[in-house]
């Protein structure tokens, strides 16, 4: 049995429409008037067991409605889902006990208290045993570094310490599931590697699966072995994340600062110059045909290097180019 | 006995969230307690010159005010977010709890403390010894009474606030209603007969908070025992089935919450 199975699912919500000003108003007022947004779209999916699957889409793309609805937070207008055998809308509580969860937007954490003590309540509520859950604590604490993190208010951490100590807590009662909406979500290059390798590390070391979603392309190269692209409630693509990259992440950006003006030719065959000025240049090129390391070259004989940064192309634009491959 | 020790362990965690700040624990206690003495005072300044309303006089004031004022206060102490469940109903806010493995209307209203709270059930209790009518049975009569009122309370508070989940934020129609509650919770009940007597059984409960619990507190009968009893499982139930039925038409949300 695969840990998720989805089969058609549907998600439609009302929403109240109000034409701008207080006439606007006064008239949804008297006679209110509605539209119906499609959020999910017959969606269909499955999940294997230790799987890391990423479910990505750019912003309203149905990604937060899916995972909500697999977690049992919302009932879908239609369709059927089965999580660890579990109906998660029918059967929540069971289902709650089997799953973790992380909401990037939605802390679980108290916010006026020290992380331990979320830790602690945590363990009351899934009902370990008070050894049990020191025991965990002292594991969670080793894997995601936040020894000197727990005794601090959380409101004194920062995005990147406190999204650590959120991960950590929803795997306090070993979940064989774990499903993180957006858990990168406002953090720094850091912070994001930090959560991506004790995730990982979680996967390999207890086999928990992971339904991961995010608008960063990133999360999806260093986590996932497959790839769910959605938009508009519906799948655009499915495949492996090795197949995904060799067919459209091949794109990469640099962008180099220099110490002092330089006066020299970036062109390189293969290579879109994006951006030029006085100090520095913004270059596209494609990893299949030009070689990352003949454009280095190129750029660092042009002047002294002060910074440097390579870059994917925005999620947005593979999305874009799957569509295009999808219309050919 | 499992939801007890949940909700044990999770008063515990209120309780040291409102222990981070105790400047403010304590100005707001006793600020809460000054606060009621002032609302109380215009009562005795009546009572003085008037001595007596159809058999009602100063000293059952102080019981009735007592027990609205503890039941009200065990409320916010216990089920804080009680008074702000249509807010986070329309805000979306209740994804926290529907994603752990506990009843969810008993996590969310149990999931906050108001410290003021603290100040209402303790002048609460000086004003049921200042009464003149303390006894040691009659104590044990005020517990049982202040639990069935809170108890009806807390359901009228959630059965208003659910009507979130179908009209959108309710948070000052409840507000309407709560006040209409703590304002004919003390009034002597003497005062009301026929239908304005059966409005403060029903549409807005005050009797089974205030006059109801303070006959009980001052001579055991079964009839007002009954009353209570009635009182607050009825309204426990239309709480329970109306959040249950509204839950189905939760819609959660995308705002970017910041604490819990």
């Amino acid at each position: 049995m695969n840990p998720i199975e989805v089969n058609n699912l549907h998600k439609i919500f009302q929403t109240k429409r109000k034409a701008a000003g207080l006439a606007g108003s006064m008239r949804s007022l008297i006679k209110p008037e509605y539209s119906s947004t499609e959020a999910v779209r017959d969606l269909s999916f499955q999940m294997e067991a230790g799987e890391l699957l990423g479910f990505i889409g750019p912003n309203g793309a149905g990604k937060s409605t899916t995972i909500k609805m697999l977690t049992g937070i919302l009932h879908p207008s239609s369709g059927d889902a089965k999580v660890l055998g579990f109906t998660p809308w029918k059967e929540r509580q069971k289902l709650a006990y089997q799953i973790g969860t992380v909401f990037g937007q939605r802390p679980q954490l108290w916010y006026h208290l020290p992380a331990m003590d979320t830790f602690i309540l945590f363990g009351k509520i899934y009902e370990l045993d008070d050894r049990e859950t020191k025991k965990r604590i002292d594991y969670l604490t080793e894997a995601f570094e936040i020894k000197d993190l727990l005794d601090v208010p959380v409101r004194k951490l920062s995005l990147g310490q406190r999204m650590r100590c959120e991960v950590a807590a929803s795997f306090l009662h070993r979940p064989k599931l774990l499903l993180l909406d957006e858990p990168s979500i406002g953090l720094d290059v850091v912070a994001k590697q930090n959560i991506r390798d004790a995730i990982k590390r979680m996967n390999q070391e207890e086999g928990v699966g992971v339904l991961l979603t995010s608008h960063d392309a990133g999360d999806l190269e260093a986590l996932c072995k497959r790839v769910i692209i959605v938009n508009h409630g519906q799948i655009v693509y499915e495949d492996k994340v090795s197949n995904l990259k060799r067919k459209f992440l091949t794109n990469k950006m640099v962008e180099v600062r220099y110490a002092q003006e330089v006066a020299k030719d970036f062109s390189i065959a293969g290579v879109e110059i994006l951006k030029v000025g006085h100090y520095g240049v913004k270059l596209k090129f494609d990893t299949a045909k030009t070689q990352v390391d003949s454009v280095i070259s190129h750029l660092s004989s042009a002047g002294d290097i002060v910074d440097i940064t390579i870059s994917d192309p925005p999620l947005e634009e593979v999305i874009a180019r799957i569509y295009q491959e999808a219309n050919k | 006995m499992k939801e007890f020790k949940f909700l044990i362990a999770i008063w515990k965690t209120n309780l040291q969230s409102a222990m981070e700040y105790r400047g403010a624990f304590l100005t707001q206690t006793i600020g809460m307690m000054v606060n009621n003495f002032i609302y109380f005072a215009i009562w005795i300044i009546f009572f003085d010159r008037f001595k007596d309303v159809r058999g009602w006089g100063i000293n059952d004031m102080y019981v009735t005010f007592g027990i609205l004022a503890s039941s009200f206060g065990l409320v916010s102490l216990l089920f804080g977010n009680a008074f702000m469940l249509s807010d986070i109903i329309a805000k979306g806010r209740l994804d926290y709890y529907l994603s752990l493995p506990r009843p969810v209307l008993l996590h969310t209203v149990a999931s906050r403390t108001i410290a003021s709270g603290m100040g209402d059930f303790t002048y609460g209790l000086i004003s049921y010894v200042a009464s003149g009518y303390f006894t040691w049975d009659g104590l044990a009569r005020y517990i049982l009474a202040m639990l069935l009122a809170a108890t009806v309370f807390v359901s009228f508070l959630i059965f208003t606030q659910s009507l979130a989940f179908w009209l959108g934020m309710m948070s000052n129609f409840s507000n309407l209603v709560l006040n209409a509650m703590l304002t004919f919770g003390i009034y002597p009940i003497t005062l009301f007969d026929g239908y304005a007597k059966l409005i403060l059984f029903t549409i807005i409960p005050a009797a089974l908070m205030g006059a109801i619990p303070a006959e009980f507190i001052r001579a055991f009968t079964w009839e007002t025992l009954a009353q209570l009893l009635l009182g607050a499982i009825g309204f426990l139930a239309l709480a329970i089935i109306t959040f249950n039925i509204g839950l189905r038409r939760y819609e959660s949300g995308s705002a970017i919450q910041t604490e819990v």
